[in-house]
This record gives structure tokens, C-alpha cells and sequence, in this order.
């Protein structure tokens, strides 16, 4: 005891005992922030955003459900990947917790829960604890009854989306973290990854039957065409690849890392960059039809709605803050038909539902953001929940 | 401020640094805890020597303490005519003070430079300077042996190296003591104050290191090691220069026989230099030689 009070007399004793709270305090034993991640089902929007992910009716902006409950308080877990919605089925990751006090194992878990309206917790369907060591940052896959997950320590996991069993025999190992959402077409699932690779990956087994290199590190999923996928990457350009070999077809230029995925719609490639650059090139040939600007750097992919190329960037920039702004330019010439503005900046990709085009932002007051499709009026925003 | 003069050179030295070494982010750690040694090294061994010299006034100091209790002032003049001064004790902390920002710095440099999710990554592209070329650079490769850099290691052999390396290190920068025959050592915040952190901080950095990216422990382990390489340098330096000091003191002898008799401060004077001259290995023993010595001069004084 006299030792303890000794020692706490000690300055030097309390601040190295703070600094060290505050060093392992401020970095927990996971990497703890990132953007939100947000996906639709066209009724429903999903949003996963730090300590909870949570559902909303569309149409009356009603909370649909929220995990973790109000009252099942999971004060390390974090969510940032875009659930996956299939029937009456949501399944999503986190992004790890350690064992304990003393115990600095991260542990990432898969969630299935059953897709309720009713405002309360979801029913648990399965979780699939000890499935990685490292976050869960790519939106999952479910194709029928498999869930198709990529992680950051590398790997791409295929579980039975009824029970949460692993499917293949060993999770295919990538060469660094996969961030994108794997896409799928007749029995191939194609995984970009930070190892600057698209790898195409026979569904059945998990072995690899092709991969491309190229320049820089991909961030964002691939995104599939009748015969083309298209990826997006940090050496600046996108391309058009052959999707039963992996040949590059074309490569459009862009000038600075294209970020986001790149979006396909009616023949037209479109893609954007970290400079605020959108650019629109021929979906067969890589040609350029236009180039416009947005408000700010791109992080997110464009999306195509009705002739309409809607754009999440960064926005005006003061001396301490970076607001967002969503443009929407037409798909024929890229000029703008409107822009509104936020408070925060805009760094995950919008979504489409009934009329509205929707935005999630890092915010203390609103989370979501509705704008008319086609004027940009605000129809409505979301308030953060009660945390769990 | 933090950011612009700490933490965003620190990101950028260490990606230069990833470059240079074959995009191995590990060795990219090690060069630049080096590094940061090398830069802290002079302020390093004088705070040690000042440390060693201090330990080895110990007696004096507390008898001087102990007889002007009441009387600061002369208290201060005794100290200084023993070449003792009071606030040095204090610069005893500054590497370790130096450490802090060092620390929050690399914890934050680390963590950004490695991306571990698209917002770090993000951040990094805004803080890398003009001249690096980030695009060849990433990903930073994020595993090393069984390590997931960005992660604590599940295995806890980090933790254990932090506090091993930590443990020795301090052991050997910090002086040895004088054991005093009546227990005073006891009483001497500073020494209680090193005896102390000795082994609170080892155990403080092993139990952190359960929660630091294990890319930061690396840097406290390699930093320790250099710690106690360092460590071994100044005991071998200092044990020589005692030597030195030792074969002149003999020479000097000779002469002050044929002195005058000095007065009570060049006595007390003497007896810091004779400390100084003492041994490092011979530390344990400084009292009574100090106390034999003064014996002896009173006798030649008397003569």
C-alpha cells in the first residue's frame, strides 16, 4: 500500500501511466474508424456506422431494426461494411474484438440476422465468430445460400448462408486486404485487392483459376458487364477486362487513383477520381465521350439512375472544415443538373430508393440524407440512434 | 501543430524509408528507430553521466542536506562547491519526456501509414509530402512473420521482448547505488524514484504493448535494444575513465603532501572529485572509501 502511494506521488509515475491510457485508449486494439458503409434493397436502407448497424423503411424513414439493440450494449465491436440483404436474410461483419483485458487476440465475426420491421433487435439467425483475425471492411456477397466474405488479413471466406459453416476447405489467401464487395457470374467470384490484383476464384472450391496485376492497389469491387469487368485502381486509370481470361482489353486514364468502383450503364463506363475528375468512356473500347468536375475529391462510385450520374464527393473546404456535396450530371454530355451541398464530406457511394437518391455522412445530427432524384430537394434526413 | 511537426515527417521518413528497404515496413521501423536514437543519442549520455554523477555525490549530498536543513541558502552555496546542482536531478526525466511525443507521434505514423481502412488510407494520401510517390509504395505490406503490424500479436511474445529489453535496459542506464550503512538510501526520492521505475516501467510498456499495433512495439524493443548497447558503451567508458583518473590521482598525491592544510570546503571539494573517480564497479563502496580518504587527509592535515 505504501508502495502503491509512493508510486502514485511519483509525477513522472502518472504521466507515463496517462500516456499509455491515452496511447492504448486512443487506438483500442482495432484500427476503430471509417466511413459508413450503406446499401438498399430498394424498400429498406441498411446502414452500418460504427457502433450499430441499422434498417429503415424508405417510405416512412421508420427504424426497421438495429444491432446491437438498445438494451445489448457491445461497447468494442464496430460495423462499417455495407450489410448484404438476400429474402429474409442480412448478413454483415465487423470489425474485431480482442479477447480481453489481458488477451490482444482480434477476433472478426459474421452476423446473419433475420430481416425484421418491427424496430426491435433482429432475431439472430447464425454468427460466425473466430472467422478472421483482421476487420471486415468489403460489403459481403450472398449468392443463394452462400455468403461470400472478404477480410483485411486477406482473405476471401465462403460460408453457408442458412448455418454460417465454412463451405470451402481453406479461405483463398489474396496477397493484402480486400476492401471490395467480391462479384459473382456463373459459378467465377471475382476479388479485387490492395495487392493490386482481380482475382477470379472457382465459387465451388476457393481455387484460383486467373489473376491480373495491375499498377496500383484496388479499393473498391469489381463490376461486372455481359463479357467485360471493370475495375477502377491507384495507378490512375480503369479497366476493361476480358472476363473469361483476365486479359486487359482497355485502360481509360484517369488523373489521380481512381478510388471508387467504377459504374456501367447502357454502353458507358463511368468512373471518377481523387482529384474530383468524373470521366464517362465507352463500356467496349475504353474511348472518352466527356469529363466534368465535382466539388471535391472522390472516394465513392458514381451511380446511374435514369440518365442521371449522381456523384458523393468532398465539398467547400473553410479552414478547419470539409463539407460534401452530391452532383448529378447527365449521362449524355456530363453537365450538371444540380448540386447540393453538406456539412460533412460525403465518402461513401449514394443509393437510389423510390424517388430519392440517398447519402450517408459522418454527422451528429442526421446520418442520412434524401434528395429528390431529379431536382435535388431534400426530402428528409435520419438522426443517428441510441447507441447500443 | 502535432501533426504538421511530428507526425506527418514521421509518416513520410517512414515510407522514404520503405522505399529505400525493399518495401519491408519492419526494416523501415528499425532504421528509423535508429535513427531517432542516434538524434537523442548526445542529449542520452549526458543525462547519464549526469545521472552517474549525481548517484556518486550521493553521500555528500546527503550530508550536506542533512546538516543545513535549516538553512537552504548554505545548503545551495555547499552544493555548489561540491558541483552539485539540484535541478540536474530533474533533467534525469527529459529523454523520457522526450520520448512522449516521439511515441504519440510513431503510434499515430504508424497506424495511418499502414491504411488499415480506407479512411487511414485517405488520410495518408493528404499527409504524404510532394516528393514521395505513394502510388508503387501501397498497400504498406501489413504482415510480418506471424505479425499483423496494424494489430497487437496474439502470441504475447512482443509484450514479453518489450518488457525484457525494457527491463535490462533500465537496469543497466540506471547508476548503481551507494548502500548506506543506516538505511538512507531509503529516504532518497531519487533513488526510491529510479529503484522504482526500474521495474513499474517495463511492466507498464509490456502491459501497453497487449494494446499497441505490434509496428510500435518493434520500434520499443529495437529502441531498447540500442538502449542497452548504449548502456554497455557508458559503463565501458565511464569504468575507463575512472581508470584514467585513478593512475593521475595516484601522481597527484605525491604533491599535495607538501601542501598547506585545506580548509573544510576544498575537503569537501576533494572528496566530490574522489567520488567522480571511483569506479563504476565500485560504486557499492563509494561511502566508506569516501569516509577512509577523509580520515586519511585529516591525518596529514594534522602532521
Amino acid at each position: 500500500m505504501t508502495t502503491i502511494r509512493r508510486l502514485i506521488k511519483r509525477p513522472i509515475f502518472l504521466f507515463l501511466l496517462l500516456t499509455g491510457l491515452l496511447l492504448t485508449s486512443c487506438g483500442s486494439r482495432v484500427a476503430s474508424s471509417n466511413w459508413p458503409g450503406l446499401s438498399t434493397d430498394g424498400e429498406k436502407l441498411y446502414l452500418a456506422n460504427g457502433p450499430t448497424v441499422t434498417a429503415y423503411d424508405a417510405a416512412t424513414q421508420a427504424l426497421a431494426w438495429q444491432y446491437p439493440g438498445a438494451d445489448e450494449a457491445k461497447p468494442n465491436l464496430l460495423f462499417y461494411a455495407a450489410p448484404s440483404v438476400e429474402g429474409n436474410r442480412v448478413i454483415f461483419g465487423d470489425y474485431g474484438a480482442a479477447g480481453g483485458m489481458l488477451n490482444p487476440k482480434v477476433t472478426v465475426s459474421v452476423y446473419a440476422r433475420e430481416n425484421i420491421d418491427n424496430g426491435s433487435t433482429p432475431p439472430e439467425l447464425w454468427t460466425s465468430s473466430d472467422v478472421a483475425f483482421d476487420k471486415i471492411v468489403a460489403p459481403p456477397l450472398q449468392v443463394g445460400d452462400v455468403v461470400y466474405v472478404g477480410t483485411a488479413d486477406n482473405l476471401v471466406l465462403a460460408l453457408d448462408a442458412t448455418s454460417g459453416d465454412a463451405i470451402w476447405p481453406e479461405p483463398f489467401e489474396a496477397g493484402h486486404s480486400i476492401w471490395g464487395q467480391p462479384a459473382y457470374r456463373d459459378g467465377v467470384l471475382y476479388v479485387t485487392s490492395l495487392d493490386r490484383s482481380l482475382h477470379a476464384l472457382d465459387a465451388q472450391s476457393g481455387e484460383e483459376l486467373w489473376s491480373t496485376e495491375f499498377e496500383g492497389a484496388i479499393a473498391s469491387r469489381p463490376v461486372l458487364n455481359e463479357d467485360l469487368i471493370y475495375v477502377g485502381e491507384f495507378g490512375g486509370q480503369v479497366h476493361g477486362i476480358d472476363i473469361s481470361d483476365g486479359n486487359i482489353l482497355w485502360s481509360a486514364p484517369a488523373e489521380n487513383w481512381v478510388w471508387g468502383a467504377p459504374a456501367y450503364a447502357d454502353g458507358t463506363v463511368y468512373y471518377a477520381d481523387i482529384d474530383g475528375n468524373v470521366y464517362a468512356v465507352d463500356a467496349q473500347s475504353g474511348e472518352p465521350r466527356w469529363q466534368a468536375k465535382a466539388a471535391g475529391a472522390i472516394q465513392t462510385a458514381p451511380l446511374v439512375v435514369d440518365g442521371i450520374v449522381y456523384v458523393a464527393s468532398e465539398g467547400e473546404s473553410t479552414e478547419d472544415v470539409t463539407g460534401g456535396a452530391l452532383t448529378a450530371f447527365n449521362v449524355g454530355d456530363g453537365s450538371q443538373v444540380w448540386r447540393v451541398l453538406t456539412t460533412t464530406p460525403l465518402f461513401t457511394a449514394p443509393v437510389a430508393v423510390g424517388d430519392a437518391v440517398v447519402v450517408a455522412l459522418q454527422n451528429d445530427t442526421s446520418i442520412l440524407n434524401a434528395y429528390d432524384l431529379q431536382t435535388g430537394a431534400p426530402l428528409w434526413t435520419i438522426s443517428p440512434p441510441a447507441e447500443g | 501543430m502535432f501533426d504538421t511537426f511530428i507526425v506527418n515527417p514521421m509518416i513520410n521518413a517512414l515510407l522514404v524509408l520503405y522505399d529505400l528497404l525493399f518495401n519491408n515496413y519492419v526494416l523501415a521501423i528499425a532504421v528509423f528507430t535508429i535513427l531517432i536514437r542516434l538524434i537523442t543519442l548526445p542529449l542520452n549520455l549526458r543525462q547519464q553521466r549526469s545521472m552517474q554523477k549525481t548517484q556518486e555525490m550521493q553521500p555528500q549530498i546527503q550530508a550536506i542536506q542533512k546538516k543545513y536543513k535549516d538553512n537552504p541558502q548554505r545548503m545551495q552555496e555547499e552544493f555548489q562547491k561540491i558541483g552539485y546542482n539540484p535541478m540536474d536531478s530533474l533533467t534525469g526525466c527529459l529523454p523520457l519526456l522526450i520520448q512522449m511525443p516521439i511515441l504519440f507521434g510513431l503510434y499515430r505514423a504508424i497506424m495511418v501509414t499502414l491504411g488499415s481502412t480506407p479512411q487511414a488510407m485517405f488520410e495518408l494520401t493528404q499527409r504524404t509530402y510532394d516528393f514521395v510517390n505513394l502510388t508503387p509504395l501501397l498497400p504498406v505490406s501489413n504482415f510480418f512473420l506471424w505479425l499483423n503490424l496494424g494489430q497487437p500479436d496474439p502470441w504475447y511474445i512482443l509484450p514479453i521482448l518489450v518488457f525484457g529489453t525494457m527491463w535490462l535496459q533500465q537496469k543497466l542506464l540506471t547508476p548503481q547505488s551507494a548502500p548506506q550503512k543506516d538505511g538512507k538510501d531509503q529516504n532518497d526520492p531519487a533513488q526510491a524514484m529510479s529503484k522504482s521505475m526500474q521495474t513499474t516501467m517495463p511492466l507498464m510498456f509490456g502491459f501497453f504493448s497487449l494494446s499497441f499495433p505490434s509496428g510500435l512495439s518493434i520500434y520499443f524493443i529495437l529502441s531498447n535494444v540500442i538502449g542497452i548497447a548504449q548502456g554497455y558503451y557508458m559503463r565501458f567508458i565511464t569504468a575507463k575513465e575512472k581508470e584514467e583518473a585513478a593512475l593521475g590521482k595516484k601522481q597527484k598525491k605525491k604533491v599535495v603532501i607538501s601542501e598547506p592544510p585545506p580548509s573544510s570546503a576544498d575537503i569537501a571539494v576533494a572528496e566530490s572529485v574522489e567520488a567522480d573517480l571511483q569506479p563504476a564497479s565500485s560504486g557499492n563502496s563509494s561511502a566508506p572509501s569516501s569516509k577512509k580518504t577523509q580520515s586519511k587527509r585529516r591525518r596529514r592535515s594534522k602532521k
